[in-house]
């Protein structure tokens, strides 16, 4: 079942996550290291928080023995971000069991989001052209989704571990490069499936407000920046085509 | 491993679970209406964008003005490539190339 080709897909797709998730989860085992995490705690965080910023986040208050509930908030604002990804994947998970679903689900992360999202839409719009409907659509979405996940989560816990020992000595120029992989191919797969001038001002709109919007409050900044374009962008939307 | 760190990683993680999987529970299969179905497209790609800008030009909270020029050559080289390519990973490649051969020159 686990090399179905769906999984072996969704494999394929992952390959730049994987790229890029060796270099920042060495670097937070290195991170987590140096703030007094011990090697079972950081390998266990990797793996049961499975969040790169909001384990990033908490280190600063773990380590200088903050109180468990500043810990906590801390980082469950940072995961509040999951809500909408994964409100966004639901529909296309039909008619998947229920415990493979929630098994599933702890795989989503931002990168383990959009992937998936931007191939279902993808398949979906090229289905509705041709009429094609697959059976066991959702259970088909979901070894896609896991080929991503799973094997970014691994990625993940394993640089965490190998980053408690191991010190991160590449040159800068490589390091710009590596930080750039995962931006680049977000913004190369979401200029390929763009379509119609609402969603080139939105995606505009958010990527030139997102900075200034971090800077002024990083956990929730750029989030609500965003909800709040796409609320704006989608309200002109509804309004031109009522006017007309 | 210290018990209330301990106590604090499960806690962290069992939060982050419920984030995940309760989307999950409640809209699990649901067709939403043309509308609602545009809007959480255009509300994933506004998440995506400011994903991608915030990854690209912050580190640790701070913006990255320096490196902001050569990041955005490269990542409007990536656009215009995986456009015309119709394939993210080329644009990506030359994005990265682009940016390590700028922050090697200047």
């Amino acid at each position: 079942m686990i090399l179905a080709p769906r999984f072996r897909q969704g494999m394929k797709a992952a390959i730049p996550i994987w790229i890029a998730f060796v270099p920042s989860s060495i670097a937070w085992g290195i991170a987590a290291q140096a703030h007094g995490l011990r090697f079972d705690e950081i390998v266990l965080m990797s793996a049961w928080v499975y969040s790169g910023p909001a384990q990033f986040a908490v280190l600063e208050p773990l380590a200088t023995g903050k109180s468990s509930l500043q810990v906590l908030i801390a980082g469950t604002l940072m995961n509040l971000r999951f809500v909408p990804m994964s409100a966004a994947l639901a529909p296309y998970f039909a008619g998947v069991r229920r415990l493979k679903l929630l098994l599933s689900c702890h795989f989503v992360s931002a990168s383990s989001f959009i992937v998936p999202y931007i191939q279902f839409q993808k398949e979906r719009e090229s289905g509705s052209k041709t009429d094609e409907k697959k059976p066991r659509e959702g259970e088909h979405n979901v070894y896609f989704f896991l080929g991503v996940g799973v094997t970014s989560f691994f990625i993940w816990v394993v640089g965490s571990g190998v980053g408690y020992g191991v010190a991160l000595g590449v040159p800068r120029r490589f390091d710009e490069a590596l930080k750039f992989i995962l931006p680049g191919y977000f913004a190369g797969l979401l200029v390929i499936e763009m379509r119609g001038w609402t969603m080139r001002l939105i995606c505009l709109a958010s990527l030139l407000v997102a900075v200034p919007a971090a800077t002024l409050s990083p956990e929730w900044g750029w989030i609500t920046v965003a909800a709040l374009i796409a609320v704006v962008g989608w309200g002109m939307e509804q309004w031109k085509q009522l006017a007309s | 491993m210290e018990a209330t760190r301990l106590v604090i990683i499960l806690i962290m993680g069992a939060l982050a679970f419920a984030a995940r999987a309760l989307p999950q529970i409640f809209f699990l299969g649901r067709t939403f209406p043309p509308a609602w179905d545009r809007f959480l497209r255009y509300l994933s790609y506004a998440f995506i964008c400011s994903i991608v800008s915030t990854t690209l030009f912050m580190s640790g909270g701070r913006f990255e003005s320096d490196a902001v020029p050569h990041r955005a050559v490269a990542l409007i080289a990536t656009i215009v490539v995986a456009r015309r390519t119709k394939s993210a990973v080329t644009g990506m490649i030359i994005g990265a190339a682009l940016v390590s051969l700028l922050s090697w020159i200047y």
